[in-house]
């Protein structure tokens, strides 16, 4: 395809070459044709991670449409949210199939977020240009978590209010501001009506809006710099100029096509195998179900607090384990910063210490937590 | 689309077996979609309303047995005025179902003699409350007087 | 209280043992006339004014009344609570005499018109006095009956308090709370309020000592049905469930007119609630066949006072059934058809029962599945209706209607059934539409995978450096095909 606009189309076009001239010409497509011609995928053994960025796109996406199909019948109000969550499942065609691989989605959604950003970070792909690319990356695996954390009341199941009752009641054990926070995340002292209002306000305007906003910028910076290649790959080949790589189209998407149809029949099958449970309707006078816990991206952190002494060194337990995760939050967000030798391609021993650490404590807490009854 | 080489009609057929067969796929994807959108019976308002399953002629000409109304059963009745209530037909007292008796003109429980009146007032026997009282909504057309849809709702 | 003078007790002690006392005579300013005795009219009344009520003075004062003399004395809690004293009247409207004085030759006299209760056996018509009379009650409660002396006559109690003066028979005073504390029916303290009735009933009837010897129709009385009640259904309903429209004590047997139902109508006070059951069992040949034996009707299967909640076990030719009871040994004439029926009615129930629970079961696993059931849970309803009415219908002891009203449940929980399995089925079909969807997907992996093994990656290319779109370098030979 050239990449010349066509004014006249030439007199033996073929009909697919007329259509192309016709919007080619009007809305100047050329330049974004011409950029995805020129977007490469390095070739090296660790490759297969750049799959992971489209993935997580893939997922989101089906979590955009599939979330619109639910709003046009879900009803945000607590005496109607579980019963439109429940028509939905029963008497709308097709919403058990909507709603499950939504709620599976999510899950999977989140799970291919974290492994974006321990690749990345085993990449060094935050290296020197790429520190934005890297906090905006950051920002979104934050929002996202907010995704499923507020996502997870809208049914109003006696799991749902439960976990977000325990949740927000953890925000209120950051020092200082933290009954504002929880004031505000729940809309009241307690989980009522109107934190479900909020609740949903914020996953189906505020958060989409941010994402769409930050998900722009992070994927324009990973357009303008290209894909980061590992030091250790370049150094293979004796530069990264001579590292061998394919074009993004229509090599490199075929190949994210194949990840996305199989992404696609594991939703499916999940779906109709494990449908997504309906749950009790929420009773906010009775007493917390049994062995109540978030959904497993949050386990780790709700274990931790669980475990830790009722206080450490003077101070509340929960307040110690709170400030560490946030602190936790704060050192992932600046690694680009921390690791600044990177772009030299010095050694980071010690931070790969405390990653490996984190991760697992994080499979070792996640695990026990959903151990424990 | 990067360069391809001339010759390969293999891989031209394989191409648009492909196209074909994703494009077949999407639209496969499309039709739960499309099902989903399709509105679903019954909910048409706002609150719990369920039509029932007789017109009011039907119901000047017989009386009706009870009809699903959320779960209970649920008995419409014409007074002699030409009135439609509706109540929930489960007997306050030991929660058998009441019927409408024409020869009496009122509500009978037949376990222990409980009598409601058309108000669904609790008037002689065991039960110890009136029967719950729904609302009645007609709906029907210009050209066809008396065949109206009875429409029951909950009052609050 | 007034305070009574120091030289009162030495006063009534000289009466009692040296006779008349020459006390202060005071002219009487209310002289209670020969028709006010009967029934004194609303307009003589008078407000009390202590001094007109010098009964009071000598029966309120406890130390008087020591021993066997004690129910001589009236205390002013006694008197809060009584309906009667409420109302307005007072000492002398029962019980005449003369209240201006406390001249002992005059209170007591005849000439005053004193009434002397002989004995408990005098109670009942003092009572009756006013409250058999409907013109002097009707100015108090004019819908209140005014029949209870001749119920009472009629009754037990009455019946034996008139042939032996019994000292342990109950009279108005046992019931409604005393001989000067009476409660209305209506007051939550009084023995007889609807839900204290079998208590009360009980000081006596549950009694062994009291009951000791006691007999009716050459039958003995017992003690046990206050117990045997309270663990019926209706003793339950009544005491547990507060509902009351059960049945207690004087519901069956009468209120003031208390007998056992003769043997022939146990039927008609039972159908008198089950009205249904008594009409259907008024037509069979049982009834007919109990009256002639001498069995008392409904009482014979399901007891008198311990009546429980009857299960399907009681039908049939089982060990424990009732109906082998009599059947099976052909007793009191019991047929060997009727022992037929009995099994077929029993095996018929007992395959509707088994439907609607196999129904029951699939509609519940069709909802645990997610699967929309509320149609057929509802229409589940009618099937268990329909067993409801089959079980009162086993009255008629026909296998007909029986079997006519089961047949009416058996349809409605088979289609029930049906259409549960048919959500389950559903549920099925899902996971086969899964499996076909997942072809496709794998076809389009395949192709896939296949075009991008066959397409090559273009041998010139390396990767992107920051600001240099134009390739550079030499890519290893093996690029041709095949890479990842």
């Amino acid at each position: 395809m050239s990449p010349a606009p066509h004014d006249v189309p030439p007199a033996n076009a073929t009909f697919r070459q007329r259509v192309r001239c016709f919007f080619g010409e009007r809305l100047g497509l050329e330049s974004l044709t011409a950029l995805a011609a020129k977007k490469h995928v390095p070739i090296h053994r660790a490759t297969v991670f750049y799959f992971l960025g489209g993935m997580a796109l893939f997922l989101f996406g089906i979590q955009v449409i599939t979330g619109i199909l639910l709003a046009l019948y879900y009803k945000p109000s607590p005496d109607q949210a579980f019963e439109s969550v429940r028509a939905i499942m029963t008497e709308v065609d097709y919403g058990w199939l909507i709603r499950s691989i939504h709620s599976w989605s999510a899950n999977l959604l989140i799970g291919v977020l974290l492994l974006h950003l321990l690749t990345t970070y085993i990449m060094r792909a935050y290296r020197r240009p790429r520190e934005f690319t890297w906090i905006t990356g950051v920002f979104l695996l934050g929002l996202f978590m907010a995704f499923g954390f507020s996502g997870y009341l809208l049914p109003w199941n006696q799991l749902a209010f439960f976990a977000t009752r325990v949740g927000t009641g953890i925000m209120g054990a950051v020092p200082f501001v933290g009954h504002e926070l929880l004031l505000f995340a729940r809309g009241g002292e307690n989980v009522t009506g109107d934190t479900l209002a909020r609740f949903y306000a914020v996953h189906v305007v505020i958060l989409p809006l941010a994402v769409f906003a930050l998900l722009g910028l992070h994927l324009y910076l990973v357009q303008k710099h290209g894909m980061s290649i590992p030091p250790w790959a370049a150094a293979k080949v004796g530069g990264e100029r001579n590292v061998p790589s394919m074009p993004f189209v229509p090599h490199f998407l075929l190949r994210d096509m194949v990840g996305w149809y199989i992404a696609l029949g594991i939703l499916a099958a999940l779906a109709a195998l494990f449908p997504w449970e309906l749950g009790h309707k929420a009773d906010p006078f009775g007493s917390a179900p049994q062995g109540i816990k978030p959904e497993w991206y949050f386990l780790a952190m709700f274990q931790t607090l669980k475990h830790l002494p009722q206080h450490v060194l003077g101070i509340e337990g929960e307040t110690v384990g709170v400030l560490f995760f946030n602190f936790c939050g704060l050192v992932v967000l600046l690694i680009p910063f921390v690791d600044y030798r990177a772009a030299q391609g010095r050694p980071r021993h010690l931070l790969n210490l405390l990653a490996t650490l984190v991760v697992v404590g994080f499979i070792v807490m996640t695990a026990w937590g959903l151990l424990e009854k | 689309m990067a360069e391809l080489p001339e010759s390969h009609s293999r891989r031209d057929w394989l191409l648009r077996g492909l196209e074909v067969i994703v494009a077949a796929t999407v639209a496969v994807l499309l039709y739960p979609v499309a099902r989903f959108l399709r509105p679903r019976k019954q909910m048409q308002s706002g609150a719990l309303e369920v039509v029932a399953p007789f017109r009011l002629n039907q119901l000047k000409l017989q009386a009706q047995p009870p009809f699903d109304f959320d779960g209970k059963p649920c008995l419409v009745v014409c007074t002699p005025e030409g009135e439609v209530r509706a109540f929930n037909a489960v007997c306050t007292h030991l929660d058998c179902t009441v019927g409408f008796r024409a020869d009496h003109g009122d509500i009978f429980c037949q376990c222990h003699l409980g009598v409601y009146d058309l108000h669904g007032r609790n008037v002689s026997g065991p039960p110890p409350r009136s029967l719950e009282a729904y609302k009645v909504t007609l709906r029907g057309d210009k050209d066809k007087p008396g065949q109206e849809e009875i429409i029951v709702s909950r009052t609050t | 209280m007034t305070v009574i003078p120091r030289f009162l007790p030495s006063m009534l002690l000289a009466a009692l043992v040296a006779g008349p006392v020459c006390a202060a005579d005071e002219p009487p300013a209310h002289k209670p006339d020969e028709k006010a005795l009967r029934a004194p009219a609303l307009k003589d009344k008078v407000p009390l004014v202590e001094k007109e009520n010098k009964c009071i003075l000598c029966h309120g004062e406890k130390d008087l009344w020591e021993g066997e003399r004690r129910r001589l004395y009236v205390s002013d809690k006694d008197l809060a609570g009584d309906i009667h004293w409420q109302k307005g009247l007072r000492c002398y409207d029962c019980h005449g005499g003369d209240s201006t004085t406390t001249d002992i030759s005059k209170v007591h006299s005849e000439k005053a018109k004193f009434l002397t209760l002989k004995s408990r056996k005098n109670i009942p018509e003092l009572c009756g006095r006013c409250h058999s009379d409907i013109n002097y009650m009707r100015q108090y409660q004019p819908s209140m009956r005014t029949d209870q002396l001749a119920e009472y006559r009629t009754s037990g109690h009455g019946k034996r308090l008139e042939a032996t003066g019994d000292p342990q028979v109950a009279v108005c005073t046992s019931c409604h709370g005393g001989r000067h504390h009476i409660y209305a029916v209506h007051d939550l303290e009084s023995p007889v309020y609807p839900t204290h009735v079998s208590k009360t009933c009980a000081t006596c009837h549950s009694d062994p000592k009291i009951m000791e010897g006691r007999q009716y129709h050459g039958r003995p009385l017992g003690h046990n049905q206050y117990e045997e009640w309270k663990q019926s259904v209706h003793g339950k309903a009544l005491l547990e469930k507060g509902d009351r429209s059960a049945p207690s004590c004087n519901k069956c047997h009468g209120n003031h007119g208390a007998l056992p139902p003769e043997i022939g109508s146990v039927a008609n006070a039972c159908g008198a609630c089950h009205a249904k059951v008594a009409g259907l069992f008024a037509n069979t040949q049982m009834k007919h066949k109990f009256e002639e034996v001498g069995l008392p009707g409904c009482a014979t299967c399901h007891s008198n006072h311990l009546i429980r909640q009857p299960s399907d076990e009681m039908l049939g030719m089982g060990e424990d059934a009732t109906c082998s009871k009599c059947h099976a040994q052909g007793q009191h004439g019991a047929t060997l058809a009727g022992a037929h029926v009995a099994r077929t009615l029993r095996a018929e129930l007992d395959d509707l029962s088994q439907l609607i629970a196999e129904a029951e079961t699939k509609t519940a696993e069709a909802e645990r599945l997610g699967m929309e059931v509320s149609g057929p849970r509802f229409d589940l309803r009618k099937a268990v209706d329909a067993r409801v009415n089959a079980r009162t219908l086993i009255h008629s002891f026909d296998p007909g209607p029986v079997g006519r009203a089961l047949a009416e449940g058996k349809q409605a929980a088979s289609e029930v059934k049906e259409r549960a399995e048919g959500a389950m089925h559903e549920y099925t079909a899902r996971r086969v539409w899964l499996a076909v969807s997942l072809v496709p997907i794998a076809v389009v992996v395949l192709l896939l995978l296949v075009y991008i093994w066959r397409l090559p990656i273009p041998a010139a290319t390396t990767a992107n450096a920051p600001g240099d779109p134009t390739p550079e370098g030499r890519p290893p030979d093996n690029m041709e095909r095949g890479t990842i």
